[in-house]
C-alpha cells in the first residue's frame, strides 16, 4: 500500500527578471526559507528532487548538480525531473512517489529556473523542437500558442475580451503578492489594445521571462503528524501526456487538451473528489497564457467544457468569488519561471495553511487544486491537496 | 510479500560502429518492442513511461520529450525526466510502482553519441559546460582547444588514486584487456597487455584504450509489481535495493582518487537489500568502468574489495569471470563502447540476463545476486546502485 504524503513546509522568493543571483543561491535561498518554515535541519531531509525545465536557459549542463550543496543534498540522493512547463507538478509529484513508496520520509522538493542568462528565451524554445521536422519552420512558444488558441476560440466560442478579463484579474491579484514579478492594475481596454504577439495572442495575455525558486517539503504520514497538527495531504495525482507531435494528436484537434482531462481525471479519482466545481475550494492554474488557464479550468472541472467565458464573465474565479483562481497573481501576475512554476502548488499550501497573507481568499480552504502544462505543449500534470 | 519490484523485460539496442540508419527514436522503439515482446506484453499494457537524456548531449532541450512516442507513453500516465543517468529510471520507475502496484512501467533511456562531431571537440565542451560557471570553469580556458579536458580531469584523479593504493599502469591495462577480451565479439582476440600500454597516451596515465569510446545505444527495462506478473514469460528478477548518491560538482572542492557518491548509494542499496557483506554476497558485478582505474575504485567503493587488496585482486585475477567475484563480464564500458547516460540502464539488462540465466557465452554460472553501478561522468560525481536478485 503506498504510504499517504503531507506537505509540511515552503521556501519562497522573490521572482525577478535578471535576478541578481546564481543558480547556487537562489536555491540556497529557498531551501533556507522552507527548512525554517517547517522547523527543519537539513540534516532531517533523506532526499532532494530537483525540477527545473532547460538548461541552456542558465546555460550550465546538468544544472542542478552544481546546485547540490546549496540544496543541503550534498551524499544524499538527488533526482532531477524535467518536463518544461509541467515540471511545476510533476516535480513534486516525483517527490510524492519517493515519500508513497516508502523509499524516504522527509523529501524537500526544489524548483528553479534562470530564464534571463541567454540572449532570447524564445530562440531557446526554438531547440525544443524536432530538430529535422519542425525546428527549422523557426516555431517558438508564442507561435505555437497562437495556433493553439486560435482552435480554442473558435471552437468554443470564447472572445479575446474574455482572455483580456483573465489579464486583468490575474495581474491584478498579483497587486498583493510580495514576491510577484510584475503586478498591474489593467483594464480590459488595455489588455485589448497591447500588440499581438501571435493572433489572438496579445502582449498582455503572456507571462514574462522570469528568474525564481521554490520550494517544498514532504513528509509522510507518521513523520508529518509530529511535525504539525494541521498536515495538508496530497490527496490525488494525475499525469496525462499526449502525442509529441502536435500534427499527430489523438484527437486530431489542439483546441481540446484531452491529456489535460485525463490527467485531471486520474488526480480526482484518487482524491475521491466526483464533483470539482462543488468540492474544491481554491485553484491555481497554469496560465502562461490567457487562454491557457481557461483551457485547464474546463479540463480541470472546474467550469463545464466551454463555460471558462462565463466563468470569468460572472466573477467566478476572482479572489472573493464562489471559486477563486490564482488569487496569487498566477503566471501572468507573479512570473514565469518555466519549472519553478511550482509556485502554483505553493500557493494552494499557503491557501489551505490560511499563511497566503494579502492574498488570502475570504473562505474555508480544505481542498485545493494545481496543475502544471508543458512538455511538448501536450503534458499535463495535476495535484489535489487538502485536509482530511 | 507480494509487492516487491520485479524486471519482467529487458530490450537492449547496441552497436559499436555508429548507427546512422535509425534515428534515436527509432533506436528506442526497438528497444521498447522488445522488451515488450521479451515481457510478453503489449503496448496497451504499458501504464507508465520514464526516460531520460541529458540535453546538451542530444543538442535539443527538452530532451527526453520526443521519446515518449517510441516508449509507448502517449496518453498514459507518464513521469518524463532529464538529467540524470539511465539508471536512475529504474529508481524512479521502482517508486512509481511501488506507489502504484498496479502500474507496469517503461523506463528507457537512449543515446546517440555518433550524431556529435568525431573529433570530440562537443564533448569537451560538454564538460566545460557542466562545471559551475563562476569558480570552474574558467580553469578550462587553460587547456588548449579543450581537446584534452577530459583526459586531464581523468588523469588527475587516476594519478591520486594510484598513489594511494600503488597500483601500477600495468595494472590499469590488466583491466582494460579484460573486459575488451570479454565482449564476445572480440573474444580470444583482443588487444593484449602490449598493445594496451603501446596506445596513444592522453594525459598520464589515461590511454585511447583504458578509456571507454562511446557509442550508440538504447535500453528499455519493464517492470513490474510481484503480484502482476504471475503470468509472463519470464521468472521475475527482483529489484531488492537501490540507491544513488551525488558528491560536490566543483572538481577543486573535491577530494580527488576516491567515490564518495558510490560509497553512499551503495550503502542505501545493501541496506535496503539486506546485504551486510557485499565481497561474499554478490555474486557478479557490472560496474563503471569509463576508465579502467575507475572499474577498480568503484569496487572498492562498492565494498566488493578492501582498499588495502585492490592491487592483490589484480594480480589474482580475482574480477576475472572465473575469479573469486566475477565484474563486468559483459566487456564493460570498454568492451562494449559507452553510450553516457543509456550505460547505467545496460548494465542493469546485463545482470537481469545473468540472473536469468541467459548470458550466451559469458554467463556466470549459479548467478543469484547480482550489482549494477553507474556513474556519471567527469565532472560532476554521481553515482546509483541497484542489487537484483533472483529470489
Amino acid at each position: 500500500m503506498p504510504k499517504r504524503v503531507a506537505i509540511v513546509g515552503v521556501g519562497m522568493q522573490k521572482y525577478e527578471f535578471r535576478k541578481e543571483q546564481t543558480v547556487e543561491e537562489m536555491v540556497f535561498d529557498v531551501a533556507r526559507n522552507a527548512l525554517e518554515n517547517s522547523h527543519l535541519s537539513k540534516d532531517d531531509i533523506d532526499s532532494v528532487v530537483f525540477g527545473s525545465a532547460v538548461d541552456a536557459f542558465c546555460g550550465i549542463n546538468n544544472s542542478d548538480k552544481v546546485a547540490i550543496d546549496a540544496s543541503g543534498g550534498l551524499l544524499k540522493p538527488t533526482m532531477r525531473n524535467s518536463t518544461s512547463g509541467s515540471t511545476a507538478i510533476s516535480t513534486p509529484i516525483l517527490g510524492y512517489t519517493h515519500v508513497a513508496s516508502g523509499m524516504h520520509d522527509l523529501v524537500m522538493v526544489l524548483c528553479y529556473e534562470k530564464m534571463s542568462e541567454n540572449d532570447s528565451a524564445q530562440a531557446v524554445f526554438n531547440t525544443v523542437y524536432d530538430e529535422a521536422y519542425v525546428r527549422p519552420i523557426g516555431l517558438n512558444v508564442p507561435i505555437q500558442c497562437g495556433l493553439e488558441a486560435r482552435a480554442y476560440l473558435h471552437k468554443y466560442g470564447i472572445t479575446e475580451r474574455q482572455m483580456a478579463k483573465v489579464s486583468v484579474k490575474n495581474r491584478g491579484n498579483a497587486l498583493s503578492n510580495p514576491y510577484a514579478q510584475l503586478p498591474m492594475k489593467l483594464t480590459v481596454e488595455d489588455v485589448l489594445a497591447s500588440p499581438y504577439l501571435s493572433w489572438p495572442v496579445k502582449l498582455l495575455d503572456t507571462s514574462p521571462v522570469t528568474d525564481g525558486a521554490r520550494a517544498l517539503i514532504l513528509a509522510s504520514e507518521d513523520v508529518a503528524r509530529e511535525l504539525t497538527d494541521d498536515p495538508i495531504w496530497i490527496k490525488g495525482v494525475g499525469r496525462g501526456a499526449d502525442s509529441v507531435w502536435f500534427m499527430g494528436r489523438k484527437n486530431k484537434d489542439l483546441g481540446r487538451l484531452d491529456y489535460a482531462y485525463l490527467a485531471a481525471e486520474q488526480a480526482y479519482d484518487m482524491a475521491g473528489i466526483r464533483n470539482p466545481m462543488a468540492e474544491i475550494d481554491y485553484a491555481e492554474v497554469y496560465d502562461p497564457f490567457t487562454y491557457k488557464e481557461m483551457q485547464h479550468c474546463e479540463a480541470m472541472g472546474l467550469c463545464p467544457e466551454g463555460g471558462a467565458g462565463r466563468m470569468i464573465d460572472e466573477g467566478i474565479s476572482l479572489k472573493d468569488g464562489p471559486l477563486p483562481v490564482n488569487a496569487s497573481g498566477g503566471l501572468q501576475g507573479e512570473g514565469n519561471p518555466i519549472g519553478a512554476g511550482m509556485s502554483r502548488l505553493c500557493w494552494c499550501y499557503l491557501q489551505a495553511k490560511g499563511q497566503a497573507g494579502a492574498c488570502q481568499v475570504p473562505k474555508d480552504v480544505n481542498n485545493a487544486v494545481a496543475n502544471g502544462w508543458g512538455g511538448m505543449y501536450q503534458y499535463n500534470a495535476v495535484m489535489v491537496i487538502g485536509r482530511d | 510479500m507480494d509487492d516487491r519490484v520485479c524486471v519482467v523485460g529487458i530490450g537492449v539496442v547496441e552497436g559499436k560502429a555508429p548507427m546512422v540508419d535509425v534515428s534515436h527514436k527509432e533506436m528506442l522503439f526497438h528497444a521498447t518492442r522488445q522488451a515488450l515482446d521479451d515481457a510478453g506484453l503489449e503496448r496497451k499494457d504499458i501504464g507508465s513511461a520514464i526516460t531520460s537524456s541529458f540535453d546538451f548531449l542530444e543538442g535539443r532541450s527538452l530532451s527526453n520529450q520526443y521519446t515518449l512516442d517510441s516508449i509507448g507513453g502517449v496518453m498514459k500516465p507518464c513521469d518524463l525526466r532529464l538529467g540524470e543517468d539511465g539508471i536512475y529510471c529504474l529508481f524512479a520507475g521502482y517508486m512509481e510502482v511501488m506507489s502504484d502496484p498496479s502500474q507496469v512501467v517503461v523506463v528507457a533511456s537512449v543515446q546517440k553519441a555518433s550524431e556529435r562531431d568525431p573529433d570530440g571537440l562537443a564533448y569537451q565542451k560538454l564538460i566545460a559546460d557542466s562545471m559551475e560557471p563562476v569558480f570552474s570553469r574558467p580553469v578550462c580556458k587553460s587547456v588548449p582547444n579543450l581537446l584534452g579536458l577530459e583526459s586531464v580531469l581523468a588523469g588527475m584523479e587516476a594519478r591520486a588514486f594510484m598513489d594511494r593504493t600503488g597500483l601500477s599502469e600495468e595494472d590499469l591495462a590488466e583491466i582494460a584487456v579484460k573486459n575488451l577480451n570479454m565482449d564476445s565479439g572480440t573474444k580470444g582476440s583482443g588487444p593484449d597487455k602490449k598493445t594496451v600500454l603501446k596506445s596513444d597516451m592522453l594525459s598520464w596515465p589515461i590511454r585511447t584504450m583504458t578509456k571507454a569510446k562511446e557509442a550508440d545505444a538504447a535500453c528499455a527495462i519493464i517492470l513490474a509489481s510481484e503480484n502482476r506478473v504471475k503470468d509472463l514469460l519470464n521468472e521475475p528478477v527482483f529489484v531488492s535495493g537501490i540507491g544513488w548518491c551525488s558528491d560536490k560538482s566543483h572538481v577543486a572542492f573535491r577530494e580527488q582518487g576516491v567515490s564518495r557518491e558510490t560509497k553512499w548509494a551503495a550503502r542505501q542499496a545493501y541496506k535496503m537489500a539486506g546485504i551486510r557483506r557485499p565481497d561474499r554476497e554478490i555474486d557478479l558485478a557490472e560496474v563503471s568502468d569509463w576508465y579502467a582505474h575507475r572499474e577498480l575504485l568503484h569496487c572498492e567503493a562498492l565494498g566488493l574489495c578492501g582498499s588495502d587488496e585492490i592491487k592483490g585482486c589484480v594480480a589474482d585475477k580475482s574480477f576475472q569471470k572465473e575469479g573469486r567475484l566475477p565484474v563486468n563480464v559483459s566487456g564493460g564500458l570498454l568492451g562494449r563502447g559507452n553510450a553516457v547516460g543509456t550505460s547505467g540502464l545496460i548494465r542493469v539488462a546485463q545482470v537481469v540476463r545473468q540472473i536469468r540465466g541467459q548470458a550466451n557465452g559469458v554467463q556466470v554460472p549459479g548467478a543469484g545476486v547480482g550489482l549494477a553501478h553507474s556513474w556519471g561522468g567527469i565532472p560532476t560525481a554521481t553515482a546509483g546502485v541497484a542489487v537484483l536478485s533472483k529470489w
